[in-house]
C-alpha cells in the first residue's frame, strides 16, 4: 500500500524524460517496427509466391540445370545440378577476383609509389592516371575493352604471335600445361605445394639466424632452390614411375572449316575485358592508398635510412614500406572486396560470373532462393578476405618494442 | 677582441647557375640520378608516342560521327521519341528542369558570393547554352528548344538577381527552394493526365544522362541523411539499435549493388499487391540510396571515431544535451573531417547510376552501348563512343572532386 502511494505520488524526472525508460521505448519501438517490416515484407513474399504459383525452397538444387555457362574453370556439362553450376559460376568470380586483386595490387603499388617519385614526368603520369581511371565508371571502361576485342578479326583471320599466342575476337589463346594424367598431376601439384611450404620455412629459420648471427645465410636464395628442388625431383620421380611427364603442354592451333581455335588455354574476351578493366580501375584506388601510407610514415625514417647507406630503394623497401603496410591494409582489404563485389559487371560483357549465371538461374528456379545463396556466396567471399586481411596485418603490425 | 666578427653585410654569391632557374629545375625534378634521367627519357618518348599517335587518332583515323547520330538521346535517352511522348514535342519538360537548375546555381553564387560557385555556376549555364550550337540532331528539336537552352544564361542571372535583391538570400532558402524545384522537375517529366502538353511519358522511357543525373541528385541528397541516423544509430548504447543498424550496414556493403538492383526487380514487385502501382525508376533510386546510404554510415562513423571524446565531455560539461552535443558538436567536427571520403562516395554513386542498365533503364551508357548492340555495323566505332561517354563522366566526377577540394581549402581542415 505504501508502494503503491509512492508510485501516486511519484516527483521525481517525468516518464517522458526519463533516460532509462526512454532507451527502453526506443529500443522496443525500434525493435518491433524492424520486426514488423521484415515480417511483412516475407509474408508478402509468401502469400505472393502461393498466390502466384511461384517456385520457392531449396529442392530446385539438385535438378539438372540444363543451361550452357560461357565460360568455366571447373568441368561444367549442361547435365550437372543447380547447385554444382553456382559452384561453378561462383569459382569463376573467386578466380577472377584472385587474379584481379594480384595484379592490382602490384599496378597501384608501382603507380602509388610512382606519384611520389622525385621525377616530376613520373610523379605527373601516375597522376593522370589516377584521376582518370578512378572517375570514370567501371562499366563504361568494361565496355571499351570488350568492344575493342569485338572489333578484332573473327578466329579464322586472327593475329598469331611466336606460333602460339593466337588474339581474335574470341579472346586470346596460349600454351598450356596440360596433366598427361590427372592422378600424377595432381600428385605434382600437391608435392609443390608441400616444397612451398618447406621453402617458406626454410627461408624462416635462415633469416631468424641472419638476424640473431649477422651473418649471411641468403634465406630467399635457399627458400627458392628448395621449392625448385622438391619440384624437380617429383617430376623426375613421377616420369620414372609413370613412364611420362606429369603435365604436357598443349598447343592451341585451329580446327574445323571455320578455323576455331582449340587447344591450349583460351581467355574469352570477356573475361579479359573484366580483368583488365578491374585492375585498370582498382589500381587507381589502391595508388592512392599506397601514396597515403608512405607519405604517413615519418620523413625521418626515409632520411634516416639514406644516412645509414641504404639506397632510395632500399630504403623504400626496408624501412618506409614495412611502416606504411599498417596504414595500407585495412583500406586494401575494402578495395579487394570492391574489386570482388564490381566483378559483378561481367554480366554486362557477356561473361558468366557468380552474378550472371544467378541472373540466368531466376528464370527457371525461385528468385528468393538464388537471392539468398548468392547474398551468403560474397557474404562468404567478403569474411575470407577479411580473415585473410586481418592475419597478415597482425603479421606486420606493431609488436612492442 | 671585435676584430674576429664580421660586422659588415655578409657578401652573398649568386648560386651557381646551373642549380636555378629551368636548368636546376631540371636537373632537380628530372635528371637528379642516372636512373632518374633514364625513366624521364623512356617516359618523355611514351608521353611523345602516346600524344602523337591520340591526337593524330583523334583528329584523324576516329569516327565521332556515331556520337552525332545518337545526338539529343545521350542527354534525355527516349524521353522525346514518338512512342514515349506521342503527337507533341517534350523536349521543353526536361529543359525547364534544366532552367530550374541554373536558377538554383546562380542563387548559389549569390550567396557564397562568388569564388567557386561562381565558377561552377558559369560552367554549367554556358555549356548548357553551348549545347543549343551544336548542329547534331535533337530528336524532333526545333529553334524552340535551342531557345530555351540558351536560356539558361539568363536563368542563372536571375537566380543570382533573387539573391541580391529579394530577402531570398540565405542557405536554408536555397535548399528549400532547390528540393522544390527536383520535385517539380519530376512532376514535369512524369506529366499529368489529361492536362495539354503534359502527356504522362512513363518512366522507362526517361533516360540519358538526364537519368543519371536525376538519380544521383536524389541518391546524394537523401543517403547523407540517412547515413548519419546509421551511423549514430551503430555507435549507439541500445543495444537494438546498434543491431539493426550493423546488420543493414552489413548486408547492403556485402552485396553488389548490381545484385541488389536486380533482386530488388525480382523480389519488390512480389511484396506488393499485383495491382499496386509499380515502378522501377523509383525502386532504383531506393536501392542505389541504401547502398550508398550504408557507405556513408561507415564514413561518417570513421569522422566521429576520430573526434577526441574530450569534445563531447566538455559539451557536456557546459550543459548541453545529447541531442545538442551531437549535432552542435560531433557531426559537424566528424562531417567536416571526413568531406573527402563523403564526396568519394557522391562521387562513386554517380558512376553507380549506370548499373540501372540491369533492371532495363536507358541510362547514358546503356544508350550507347544498345545503340552499338543493334546496329553492329557501328561496331568499330565503339572506341569513340566509349571515349567520349568516359569523358562525360570524367568532367561530371572531377568537377565533383574539384568543388570538394575547394570547400576543403574553405573550411581549412587540418590547418586548426
Amino acid at each position: 500500500m505504501a508502494q503503491m502511494t509512492g508510485l501516486l505520488t511519484y516527483q521525481g524526472i517525468p516518464v517522458w524524460r526519463h533516460a532509462r525508460i526512454l532507451r527502453w521505448v526506443t529500443q522496443i519501438v525500434s525493435g518491433f517496427l524492424a520486426v514488423v517490416l521484415v515480417l511483412w515484407f516475407f509474408l508478402n513474399i509468401g502469400s505472393a509466391i502461393q498466390d502466384r504459383n511461384i517456385p520457392y525452397g531449396f529442392s530446385f538444387l539438385d535438378r539438372e540445370y540444363q543451361t550452357p555457362i560461357g565460360h568455366h574453370f571447373l568441368p561444367y556439362e549442361s547435365s550437372d545440378s543447380f547447385l554444382y553450376a553456382l559452384g561453378v559460376a561462383a569459382t569463376n568470380t573467386v578466380v577472377v577476383s584472385i587474379i584481379g586483386v594480384i595484379l592490382a595490387t602490384a599496378l597501384g603499388i608501382v603507380i602509388g609509389v610512382g606519384r611520389l617519385s622525385g621525377n616530376w614526368i613520373i610523379s605527373k603520369l601516375a597522376l593522370a592516371y589516377v584521376e582518370f581511371f578512378r572517375n570514370v565508371p567501371l562499366l563504361v571502361q568494361l565496355f571499351f575493352w570488350f568492344y575493342i576485342f569485338l572489333a578484332l578479326p573473327p578466329e579464322r583471320d586472327g593475329y598469331v604471335f611466336f606460333d602460339g599466342l593466337y588474339v581474335n575476337n574470341a579472346g586470346v589463346s596460349l600454351p598450356w600445361p596440360v596433366p598427361s594424367d590427372l592422378t600424377m598431376g595432381l600428385v605434382w601439384l600437391a608435392v609443390v605445394l608441400i616444397g612451398v611450404l618447406a621453402g617458406v620455412i626454410v627461408h624462416r629459420i635462415l633469416l631468424k639466424r641472419e638476424t640473431m648471427t649477422g651473418k649471411a645465410s641468403y634465406p630467399l636464395v635457399y627458400g627458392v632452390i628448395t621449392v625448385i628442388a622438391v619440384g624437380a625431383v617429383t617430376w623426375i620421380v613421377l616420369m620414372i614411375a609413370g613412364g611420362e611427364s606429369p603435365f604436357v603442354i598443349s598447343q592451341p592451333a585451329p580446327q574445323g572449316t571455320f578455323a576455331r581455335v582449340a587447344g591450349g588455354f583460351t581467355a574469352p574476351a570477356g573475361l579479359l575485358a573484366l580483368l583488365i578493366g578491374l585492375v585498370m580501375y582498382t589500381a587507381s584506388f589502391i595508388a592512392e592508398i599506397v601514396r597515403a601510407g608512405i607519405t604517413s610514415v615519418g620523413k625521418g625514417q626515409t632520411e634516416a635510412a639514406r644516412a645509414l647507406g641504404l639506397s632510395n630503394l632500399s630504403a623504400l623497401r626496408h624501412v618506409t614500406f614495412p611502416q606504411a603496410l599498417r596504414v595500407i591494409i585495412p583500406p586494401l582489404i575494402s578495395q579487394f572486396l570492391n574489386l570482388t563485389k564490381n566483378s559483378s559487371l561481367a554480366g554486362a560483357i557477356g561473361y558468366s560470373d557468380l552474378t550472371n549465371v544467378a541472373k540466368t538461374m531466376t528464370q527457371t528456379a525461385p528468385a528468393v532462393s538464388i537471392f539468398v545463396l548468392i547474398m551468403l556466396s560474397y557474404l562468404a567471399m567478403s569474411l575470407a578476405y577479411s580473415l585473410a586481411g586481418n592475419l597478415y596485418n597482425r603479421y606486420v603490425r606493431i609488436t612492442g618494442a | 677582441m671585435t676584430d674576429d666578427v664580421n660586422t659588415g653585410a655578409a657578401s652573398v654569391m649568386a648560386p651557381p647557375r646551373s642549380e636555378v632557374g629551368v636548368i636546376g629545375w631540371m636537373r632537380a625534378n628530372l635528371f637528379s640520378t642516372w636512373y632518374n634521367a633514364l625513366m624521364t627519357v623512356v617516359s618523355f618518348v611514351v608521353v611523345v608516342w602516346f600524344l602523337w599517335f591520340g591526337l593524330t587518332w583523334v583528329f584523324g583515323d576516329a569516327e565521332w560521327g556515331v556520337i552525332g547520330t545518337l545526338g539529343g538521346q545521350f542527354i534525355i535517352g527516349q524521353y522525346n521519341t514518338e512512342t514515349a511522348c506521342p503527337g507533341q514535342n517534350c523536349f521543353w519538360r526536361p529543359q525547364v528542369g534544366l532552367l530550374l537548375a541554373t536558377l538554383i546555381l546562380g542563387m548559389v553564387w549569390g550567396v557564397a558570393g562568388g569564388g567557386t560557385a561562381k565558377r561552377v555556376a558559369l560552367a554549367v549555364a554556358v555549356v548548357a547554352a553551348a549545347l543549343a550550337l551544336i548542329p547534331y540532331s535533337f530528336d524532333r528539336m526545333g529553334m524552340d528548344v535551342r531557345v530555351l537552352l540558351v536560356a539558361n544564361i539568363p536563368a542563372m542571372f536571375a537566380g543570382l538577381a533573387l539573391t541580391r535583391y529579394t530577402p531570398l538570400n540565405q542557405v536554408r532558402h536555397i535548399a528549400i527552394l532547390g528540393v522544390i524545384s527536383f520535385l517539380v522537375t519530376l512532376f514535369l517529366l512524369r506529366g499529368i493526365e489529361g492536362l495539354p502538353g503534359m502527356t504522362p511519358v512513363s518512366v522507362l522511357h526517361w533516360g540519358g544522362l538526364m537519368l543519371n543525373i536525376l538519380l544521383a541528385v536524389a541518391g546524394i541528397v537523401l543517403s547523407l541523411p540517412i547515413g548519419i541516423a546509421l551511423a549514430l544509430g551503430r555507435r549507439s548504447q541500445l543495444p537494438v539499435v546498434k543491431l539493426l543498424c550493423v546488420v543493414f550496414i552489413e548486408i547492403f556493403r556485402g552485396v553488389p549493388l548490381i545484385t541488389l538492383l536486380f533482386m530488388s526487380q525480382v523480389l519488390v514487385p512480389l511484396a506488393f499487391p499485383e495491382d499496386f502501382p509499380q515502378n522501377s525508376l523509383f525502386r532504383a533510386a531506393v536501392v542505389i540510396t541504401l547502398f550508398s546510404s550504408a557507405y556513408m554510415a561507415e564514413n561518417i562513423r570513421g569522422g566521429l571515431q576520430a573526434l577526441h571524446p574530450g569534445q563531447a565531455e566538455a559539451a557536456k560539461a557546459l550543459g548541453l544535451s545529447g541531442w545538442q552535443i551531437t549535432f552542435l558538436i560531433s557531426l559537424p567536427q566528424a562531417i567536416r573531417n571526413v568531406i573527402p571520403a563523403i564526396v568519394g562516395q557522391f562521387i562513386a554513386l554517380f558512376k553507380d547510376t549506370s548499373l540501372v542498365y540491369i533492371i532495363g533503364m536507358l541510362d547514358v551508357v546503356e544508350i550507347g552501348r544498345a545503340f552499338i548492340q543493334g546496329n553492329p555495323e557501328y561496331l568499330r566505332y565503339a572506341k569513340e563512343l566509349f571515349i567520349f561517354l568516359a569523358i562525360v563522366f570524367w568532367i561530371f566526377t572531377y568537377g565533383m572532386s574539384y568543388v570538394s577540394r575547394r570547400v576543403e581549402d574553405h573550411l581549412r581542415v587540418g590547418v586548426r
